[in-house]
C-alpha cells in the first residue's frame, strides 16, 4: 500500500465542504452553552435553594460522562419522549421528521453549558473581590456591579479557557458523524470509503481540523492582547 | 424505555469495563513515558528535537482523538509495511493503546514543562547556593516539587482519557461500548445500553476523582494551607 | 581568605557593578551597607556565580575564578565552598526542616545519611527549631524559615556565608530573633558577608564596613570609623538619612503613644 499525495489534496477540497457544518455544529452548543453556563454559575454563586443541588449534578453528570454518552442519549430518548407526548396530547409532530442535527445540537449544548459554568465560575472568583466591593461603595448595586465590573473581567481572565473550549469543541464535533452527520469527519469518512483511500482522507481530515485549531490559538492570542490592556502594568 | 432493561445490561456491560480501563492505563503509562522525554526536550531546548516535539505537541492538541484513532489504524500498517513488519492482522487494542499514548504524552508533556516553569527561581537559586550540579537540582529539587504541581492537571487529563476510550469501538475494539453496540444489535433497546454505558462511565470518573483528589492532598502536604503548625 | 578583584557586572547596557575589590579574612564579619540599587546583591551573588560577573576574579580560599573562562566545573567548586541566606528564605518546599539541612550535606558532600543527620540535628538546634526538625516550611513562621536558612548554609561549614538582605522580607517582630541567631554565628569566629538594611545590626555585628552606591564601593573601614567619622559626602548623605528615618519612626511611635 502506498499514500497517494495528490489524492489527499483532491480529499481536502471535498471535505472541506463540510466545514460550514461543523462550524454550526462547534458554535451553536457553545453559544447556547455559554447562556446556560451563566445561568447555572449564578445559581450555584447564590446558592439557589432546592436547584443548587440540581445544578451541581448537572454539572457533574456531563463532565463525568463522555460526551458521545449525551449525543446517544437525547438522540435515542428525546424521540421516544417526544413520540409519548405527541400522543398523549395529541399533537401532530413525529419524532422522525426531526433533523438528527437538533438533537445533536441539543445534547452538545448541554455538554457545553456544564464545562461553560466551570469556566465562567472561576473566571468570576478570579477577579478581585474588591472590584465588588468598589463598585458597592459607588451604590451599584450587586446586578450592576456583576454586570459592568465583575462580568468584564471575567471574561478577560476566561479568555485562555474559552479558546480552548472553543478548540475542545471542535475536535467533539467529530464525534457527530457516528449519528451520520456529513461534518469534516462525517465528509472524511465518505471520502475515504468511496475511493478506498483511508489513510489519505483522514490525513486531509487531519489537516484542516489542525489549521482551524492554530488559527483559533492565533486569534485567541490576538484578543488576549487586546483584552488584557489594563492588565499589563508599568507605565505605558 | 425499560428499567428493568438496565439492571439486565448492567453487569454484562461492567464486565468489559477492564478493557476500558487497560485502554487507560496503557494509555498513562505509554503517555508519561513520551509526556517526560518531550517535557524535558522542550525544556533544555534540545536543537532540532525542540522544533519536532512542538509539531507533535501541536498536531496532537490541534486534530480530534477520532482522526488520531483513523490515521493511526490506517496509517501505522502502510507506515510498518514499508519495513516489511505486518500488523494489519493485529489486534485493534494495540491501536487504540498507541493513539491514546500518543495523545497522553502531548497532554502531559506540557503539563510538566508548564509545571516546572512554575518552581520558582529561588528554589533553583538555593540548589545551586550549596553546590548541587544541574542535575541534582532538577532532580532533587525541581522535579518533585513540579511533579505535585503537576498532578491536578495530570488527573484531570487521565479522566479526560477515559471519556475518551468510549470512542475506540469505532475501530472494532470490544471494550464497554463495543459490547452496548452488540447488545443493541440482539437486543433493540439501544437507549437502555447508553444509559447504563453512561451510568458506568459517572461511576468510575467518579471513583477516579475522589481517588486523584485524595491522593493529592497528601501530595501537596507541604503545600500548605492544610495544619498549619501552631504550636 | 575571600578576595574579589576587579569585579564588573553589566545587565545589558547597564554598568551595575563598575570593578569591586574587596578582601574579606577568615573569621571576618563582612557588611556591605548602601542605597537600593546600589549593587550591593548583585556583587554578593557574584561571589557565588549566582550572577556571572562581566569581568574579574573571585578567590576563596586559594581557589581562583576568572570570571570569563569559569567553567561548570569550577562553578561548582566555588559553591561547594561558600553558603547562602536569601532574602526570601528559598527552604526547598517539598523537604522538611531537617531535609532542608541534610540535602546538602548527603548529595553533594556525600556524607552518609547518619552523620548528616546528627549534623544536621546539631545545627538546628544552634538556631533553636529543635522541636520544628520533622516541620515542613510551610508550617513555619518566616523568622523560624529564615532560621532554617541560616541552619541549612551553616551545616555545610563552608569558607564564607553570604547573606541577602536576610531580614527585609520579615514583619518587624520577627527580625529580632534572626538577628539575634546571626550574631551568635558571628561570635563562633564564621566568616560572613552580609548585605543588609539594618545598620545598627551592622555596626554591631560586623568587623568591617563596605559602603556601596552605584555600583562602586564609595567608603570602607572598621565600623567605628565609618559610622563615627565619614570621610565622604555619600556616606555621610546616607547615614543621615537613614538616621533620620529611625527618629521619625521613633516619634512617630511615641506620638501613637
Amino acid at each position: 500500500m502506498q499514500i497517494d499525495i495528490p489524492f489527499i489534496f483532491t480529499a481536502l477540497t471535498e471535505i472541506f465542504k463540510a466545514l460550514p457544518l461543523t462550524m454550526i455544529i462547534t458554535l451553536v452548543p457553545l453559544m447556547i452553552g455559554f447562556l446556560i453556563g451563566i445561568g447555572i454559575t449564578l445559581i450555584r454563586i447564590r446558592k439557589v435553594k432546592g436547584i443548587y443541588r440540581l445544578a451541581n449534578f448537572y454539572v457533574s453528570f456531563l463532565r463525568g460522562t463522555p460526551a458521545l454518552m449525551h449525543i446517544m442519549l437525547i438522540y435515542l430518548g428525546l424521540p421516544l419522549l417526544i413520540d409519548k407526548m405527541a400522543e398523549t396530547f395529541h399533537w401532530s409532530i413525529q419524532s422522525t421528521s426531526i433533523p438528527i442535527l437538533l438533537f445533536v445540537l441539543m445534547a452538545l449544548s448541554l455538554t457545553a453549558g456544564a464545562y461553560m459554568s466551570e469556566i465562567i465560575r472561576a473566571g468570576i472568583l478570579a477577579v478581585d473581590q474588591g472590584q465588588l466591593e468598589a463598585a458597592e461603595s459607588i451604590g451599584m448595586t450587586g446586578f450592576q456591579a456583576m454586570r459592568r465590573i465583575v462580568f468584564p473581567q471575567a471574561i478577560a481572565i476566561s479568555l485562555p479557557n474559552l479558546c480552548n473550549i472553543f478548540i475542545g469543541f471542535l475536535h467533539t464535533s467529530s464525534i457527530a458523524f457516528i449519528v451520520s452527520q456529513k461534518e469534516l469527519t462525517g465528509a472524511a469518512n465518505i471520502v475515504a470509503s468511496n475511493n478506498l483511500k483511508f489513510l489519505e482522507a483522514y490525513i486531509a481530515a487531519a489537516l484542516i481540523y489542525w489549521g482551524l485549531t492554530i488559527i483559533s490559538e492565533k486569534v485567541t492570542a490576538l484578543l488576549e492582547k487586546r483584552v488584557t490592556v489594563y492588565n499589563r502594568g508599568g507605565v505605558a | 424505555m425499560d428499567i428493568t432493561l438496565i439492571v439486565d445490561f448492567f453487569p454484562k456491560l461492567i464486565s468489559y469495563l477492564h478493557i476500558t480501563l487497560l485502554i487507560l492505563v496503557a494509555a498513562v503509562a505509554i503517555g508519561l513515558v513520551i509526556g517526560v522525554v518531550i517535557a524535558l526536550i522542550r525544556i533544555y531546548k534540545v536543537p532540532g528535537f525542540n522544533q519536532l516535539a512542538l509539531i507533535y505537541i501541536s498536531f496532537m492538541r490541534g486534530t480530534p482523538i477520532l482522526i488520531q484513532l483513523f490515521l493511526i489504524y490506517f496509517g501505522l500498517p502502510t507506515l510498518l509495511a514499508l519495513v516489511h513488519i505486518d500488523v494489519s492482522r493485529a489486534n485493534p487494542l494495540l491501536f487504540v493503546a498507541i493513539t491514546y499514548g500518543l495523545s497522553c504524552g502531548a497532554s502531559f508533556a506540557e503539563i510538566i514543562r508548564g509545571a516546572v516553569n512554575g518552581v520558582e527561581k529561588g528554589q533553583t537559586e538555593a540548589a545551586y547556593s550549596i553546590g548541587m550540579n544541574e542535575k541534582q537540582m532538577m532532580v532533587r529539587i525541581i522535579l518533585p516539587q513540579a511533579l505535585v504541581m503537576a498532578f491536578p492537571n495530570f488527573a484531570n487529563s487521565v479522566i479526560g482519557s477515559l471519556k475518551d476510550t468510549s470512542l475506540a469501538f469505532t475501530i472494532g475494539v470490544m471494550d464497554m461500548v463495543g459490547r452496548g453496540n452488540t447488545l443493541i444489535a440482539s437486543s433493540l433497546h439501544a437507549l437502555e445500553v447508553y444509559i447504563t454505558l453512561s451510568i458506568i462511565y459517572y461511576g468510575v470518573v467518579i471513583c477516579l476523582e475522589k481517588g486523584f483528589s485524595l491522593s493529592e492532598k497528601k501530595l501537596q502536604r507541604f503545600e500548605g494551607s492544610l495544619a498549619v503548625d501552631t504550636k | 581568605m575571600i578576595q574579589l578583584r576587579n569585579i564588573q557586572k553589566s545587565f545589558g547596557n547597564q554598568l551595575v557593578l563598575k570593578g569591586i575589590d574587596l578582601t574579606v579574612n577568615k573569621g571576618e564579619v563582612v557588611s556591605i551597607l548602601g542605597p537600593s540599587g546600589s549593587g550591593k546583591t548583585t556583587l554578593l551573588r557574584c561571589i557565588n556565580f549566582l550572577e556571572r560577573p562581566n569581568e574579574g576574579q573571585v578567590i576563596v580560599d586559594d581557589f581562583k575564578v576568572n570570571s570569563k573562562q569559569a567553567n561548570k566545573k569550577e562553578i561548582l567548586t566555588l559553591r561547594k565552598k561558600t553558603a547562602m541566606v536569601f532574602q526570601q528564605y528559598n527552604l526547598f518546599k517539598h523537604k522538611t526542616v531537617i531535609e532542608n539541612v541534610m540535602e546538602g550535606l548527603i548529595i553533594v558532600q556525600k556524607q552518609p545519611k547518619e552523620t548528616a543527620r546528627k549534623l544536621a540535628m546539631e545545627v538546628i538546634e544552634k538556631v533553636g527549631l529543635t522541636e520544628k526538625a520533622n516541620a515542613y516550611p510551610v508550617q513555619l513562621s518566616g523568622g523560624q524559615q529564615q532560621r532554617v536558612g541560616i541552619a541549612r548554609a551553616l551545616a555545610l561549614n563552608p569558607e564564607v556565608i553570604l547573606l541577602d538582605e536576610p531580614t527585609s522580607a520579615l514583619d518587624p517582630e520577627l527580625v529580632f530573633e534572626v538577628l539575634e541567631v546571626i550574631k551568635r554565628i558571628a561570635d563562633e569566629g564564621i566568616t560572613m558577608i552580609i548585605v543588609t538594611h539594618e545598620v545598627s545590626f551592622a555596626k554591631d555585628v560586623s568587623d568591617y564596613i563596605v559602603f556601596m552606591d552605584q555600583g562602586e564601593v564609595v567608603e570602607e573601614g572598621i565600623p567605628t570609623v565609618i559610622f563615627n567619622n565619614p570621610k565622604e559626602e555619600r556616606t555621610k548623605r546616607f547615614f543621615k538619612r537613614i538616621n533620620r528615618e529611625e527618629d521619625n519612626l521613633e516619634s512617630n511611635l511615641t506620638n501613637a503613644i
